[in-house]
């Protein structure tokens, strides 16, 4: 019993206001979270309970549900690969040995810290504003702008653009995994007759491979959960009609605007889901195109 | 070149004619690249560059033309839009600055002792331990946020820092505690032997020992924690209803969504002052900031 | 096969030349050794054949075509690296097919000659196995397989053998030996182990610091060596150097004797190897000194033996021969085992 005590004594220490944490801040709340989705609460009065009803109304009724994640996919399915392909051109160029190197990877990066800040989403939603800087720059190609913020058709955009704003990040962690790869091989491959796009798939792409995935997963995960630039720009509404209605968005709505905790519960497990499945797929294929050097067979 | 040619020239004019061939490729290439790079830079940054100029000058410039360089300098937007709004932008940036000062100090502290008890000590479930919080990385902080307000509601600390704060105390942020694990594996095992050996405690090997050599890791999440808790914006907005306990991104949010916004130079103004603690810090610590990324990236 | 031919090739990093000038002709179907200490720029020579490395200076001709302008994807060569450099992600058999499916060859093609490569180099059972899981020797072969696939007209080898230990670097030079005269192509082959160029080589190219110092069979390169440096470089154990004064009709070692060997009047150098110092005997020039060191390999044996005016000399003897440190020895030699060199270090010829 002792030797128990002793052995586990200093890393329990250690570890305990984690595992405070980790009790009262995540287990505690995801089961309760869990709970409550199946409940109607306003937190006022105590959660009643009522099933399986909140699904229901959220599946067959909602339609600002169905709004919210055809929003927020379209969000996620478009600005991901383009953030992503966009950082790995640009970290490729860089790659190759740029002088001033520093300052542009520093350029690049700078928008990626202050992309989440609520002043960065309060100058884009100046810059796509009717006469905004956008359209005056349209406009001196001769092209007429709409009007981004309150045209459902074209809001979506203003955050797409901003997420691509935003592709330092990636690009970073591009340019370390195009570090990793032997410029040796290039040398094999090109007196293999390998011209440089053929290096590019057969060398540069399979090797970075665990890179891309990573960066993928990341950026993925970090699409589904944003929140304050469509809060922001859309006026926390979701506004102009329901167009920016992220998930997150109208999540915050239902809890704190109309203080429907229940419902919000069940919409974030439907989030969680979400992702989870995203994520789960994205590990599944990488058996398919993701192979780790280090790997034991 | 022709073999006729090839028979009458010499050596030197081959290899010339060659070279400066490859010379001038090489420089088309190489303007090509940096137009690139420089038209992207320009894009990049230009947003950032307008909203600096856009704060500096009359209202009625700052849609609709493309000239950056005011026509007259309205310093005094700076001024009046600190006081602008009822509660001075004093005792916005006091907040936060208190805010995030606590938090980061909680989160130092908090993951790196969560990340030593992982990287460094033998205890029993430890293997399962690190797995569940690994997994924390993936939970959307939407799952837990309705709960967690509803303990806090509990406990009376809605309205308060508290909420915000104490949880960096509990190492509640798992890419910390995962960015100090890695770092701790470099650190060879020997020094915690050797100190063993020569009877230090675990808490003294922490304190003498780990600590003072992870300055690095410490200084990334330090700087990281800064810049994420300083622009954070969901939990603030959540759990502070008094405008005189906004944070600076929430009092901005409140200052444009003040009806009648007509008066932008200020908004920019202020928006420019609350990021400017960010990109100082940037500015300083760059090197460091983007190798923590790379790090963190790549096992 | 290809003749490869070196005219006034330099080599300067920003304005910082490492390559002065050099003029090589490596002629159709010869194994010829580029060796040298580190940093003579014998691998940036090869590079530049091989079309890594842009060529500042000179032209470098393959064949019957000049190459300056020619990337490396289509000068028709094939590289051997130090470190390998096989493709991590592909299995042993894609790394042989890798280039020969970018010259868009019929797919049976491709399969005939990975076939026969992999029986030539033994490394049948490998085949779908990924570079990890491979030891060095192996992972050396599968660079070789990978470079015999493609049936190119000329071979270039950057230190195959460096990375794998002493036994295996052995047996290595004896198959790459063996492919060499199996295939007969043109082979140009880097190296700092004056060993492997002496074993491997039809001819030896020598370079010190961006020169050519001399070019020859190994024959030539030991037994008539053009300068001091090559005279020390090829050989081992090394030469011994004394320094001596040329009289005109003689040249005097001092405190050691008098060679009768007639040479222009100047400084000289002399430089006699192991095996022409003799234990006892006499010679031209008799010493004696005290031995320091017993080195018995043996088929022979070293001796050190130092001499009253500080030197130390290398002798060589067969491995019979039963010495002691410490013990009290006799060293000679004739002028007819010399070889000198003037002031500059060229190779004087002698008349005695």
């Amino acid at each position: 019993m002792k030797k128990f005590i002793r052995r586990n004594l200093a890393g329990y220490t250690f570890l305990l206001p984690w595992l405070i944490g980790f009790f009262a801040l995540s287990v505690g709340p995801i089961l309760s979270s869990f709970y409550l989705s199946f409940t109607d609460y306003d937190a006022v009065r105590a959660p009643q309970w009522v099933g399986l009803e909140n699904y229901e109304y959220m599946v067959q009724y909602d339609r600002r549900f169905w709004k919210a994640l055809q929003v927020t996919f379209t969000f996620v399915l478009i600005s991901v690969p383009a953030k992503l392909i966009f950082a790995l051109a640009v970290a490729m160029i860089l790659d190759k040995g740029v002088r001033a190197i520093g300052w542009y990877r520093a350029l690049f990066y700078l928008p990626s810290i202050l992309g989440g800040s609520i002043a960065v989403a309060v100058l884009w939603r100046q810059l796509f504003d009717n006469d905004g800087l956008v359209n005056t720059l349209l406009g001196v190609v001769g092209v007429e702008g709409p009007n981004w913020l309150s045209d459902p058709r074209y809001s979506l955009t203003t955050l797409i653009v901003l997420a691509m704003w935003q592709f330092g990040s990636p690009m970073l962690i591009f340019l370390a995994g195009l570090r990793a790869i032997p410029q040796e091989l290039y040398e094999a491959a090109e007196i293999d007759a390998a011209g440089k796009v053929r290096q590019f798939f057969a060398i540069t792409l399979p090797l970075l491979a665990p890179v891309i995935f990573f960066n993928l997963v990341l950026q993925m995960i970090e699409a589904f959960k944003s929140f304050s630039g469509a809060f922001v720009i859309s006026g926390g509404k979701g506004a102009p009609l329901d167009s920016l209605l992220f998930f997150t968005v109208y999540l915050y709505n239902e809890a704190f605007s109309f203080f429907r905790m229940g419902y919000a519960s069940a919409l974030a497990w439907v989030l969680l889901l979400i992702i989870a499945v995203f994520t789960v797929i994205a590990f599944w294929s990488s058996k398919y195109w993701v192979h780790y050097e280090n790997e034991r067979n | 070149m022709t073999n006729a040619a090839l028979d009458t020239a010499s050596t030197a004019e081959i290899a010339r004619t060659y070279r400066e061939a490859r010379q001038r490729r090489a420089k088309r290439a190489g303007l090509l690249k940096h137009l690139f790079l420089i038209l992207t830079s320009l894009v990049m940054v230009y947003p950032l560059i307008w909203m600096l100029s856009s704060s500096l000058k009359p209202d009625n410039q700052i849609f609709g033309n493309l000239g950056l360089w005011p026509s007259a300098f309205r310093w005094e937007n700076y001024g009046n839009g600190w006081n602008a709004m009822a509660v001075s932008f004093t005792r916005f940036f006091w907040n936060s600055t208190v805010v995030t000062v606590l938090s980061v100090i909680g989160n130092v502290i908090s993951c790196s002792f969560a990340a030593y008890a992982f990287a460094r000590l033998e205890f029993n479930g430890r293997t399962i331990w690190f797995a569940l919080m690994m997994t924390t990385l993936m939970i959307p902080y939407h799952v837990v946020l309705i709960p967690q307000y509803i303990l806090f509601l509990n406990l009376g600390w809605v309205n308060t820092y508290l909420p915000l704060i104490v949880p960096r105390f509990l190492a509640g942020d798992a890419f910390f505690i995962f960015l100090m694990v890695q770092f701790f594996r470099q650190l060879p095992r020997e020094l915690d032997e050797a100190a063993m050996i020569d009877g230090c405690s675990p808490f003294k090997i922490y304190w003498a020992i780990i600590m003072p050599l992870s300055i690095p890791a410490m200084a990334t999440a330090a700087i990281f924690s800064f810049i994420w808790t300083w622009e954070d914006f969901l939990g603030p907005l959540v759990y502070l209803n008094d405008m005189r306990d906004y944070t600076v991104p929430l009092a901005l949010r409140s200052f444009i969504a003040q009806d009648s916004v007509t008066a932008y130079g200020q908004m920019f103004a202020m928006s420019i002052l609350s990021v400017l603690p960010i990109v100082i810090f940037f500015i300083i610590f760059q090197r460091l900031i983007i190798r923590g990324i790379a790090m963190s990236g790549l096992k | 096969m290809a003749s490869v031919i070196l005219s006034e090739v330099r080599k300067a990093y920003s304005g910082f030349e490492v390559i002065h000038g050099i003029d090589l002709e490596v002629q159709s179907g010869e194994f010829l050794v580029l060796v040298g200490p580190s940093g003579c720029g014998k691998s940036t020579l090869l590079r530049m054949i091989a079309g890594l490395e842009e060529i500042t200076d000179g032209t470098i001709a393959i064949g019957d075509r000049i190459v300056n302008d020619l990337p490396a994807s289509q000068r028709n060569l094939s590289m051997v690296f130090q470190s390998y450099a096989l493709y991590p992600h592909m299995s042993v058999r894609k790394n042989l097919a890798f280039g020969l499916g970018n010259l868009r060859m019929p797919r049976d093609e491709i399969a005939r000659r990975v076939a026969d490569a992999a029986r030539i180099l033994q490394i049948e059972e490998l085949m779908e196995r990924k570079p990890r899981q491979l030891s060095g020797g192996q992972k050396q072969r599968v660079a070789i397989g990978r470079a015999i696939v493609r049936e190119p007209q000329l071979f270039l080898f950057d230190e195959p053998l460096s990375n794998l230990d002493a036994e295996l670097r052995v047996q290595m030079r004896v198959e790459l030996a063996g492919l060499y005269n199996r295939l007969g192509t043109t082979m140009i082959y880097v190296t700092h182990d004056q060993t492997e160029a002496m074993t491997m080589a039809t001819r030896i190219a020598v370079l010190n610091k961006g020169n050519l110092e001399q070019v020859g069979t190994p024959y030539e390169l030991y037994n008539t060596p053009r300068n001091l440096f090559v005279a020390s470089f090829i050989g081992s154990p090394k030469m011994n150097i004394l320094k001596g004064i040329s009289t005109g009709q003689a040249v005097e070692l001092a405190g050691l004797g008098r060679l009768p060997i007639h040479v222009a009047a100047g400084d000289v150098t002399v430089g006699v190897r192991p095996e022409h110092l003799a234990i006892g005997g006499a010679g031209d020039i008799s010493v004696e000194g005290t031995i320091t060191l017993v080195e018995y390999l043996g088929s022979e044996v070293f001796i050190y033996v130092a001499l009253p005016d500080g030197q130390t000399l290398l002798a060589q003897a067969p491995g019979n021969a039963r010495h002691q440190r410490g013990e009290a020895v006799r060293l000679s030699f004739n002028a007819r085992g010399t070889h000198l060199f003037d002031a500059a270090g060229l190779r004087l010829e002698t008349s005695q």
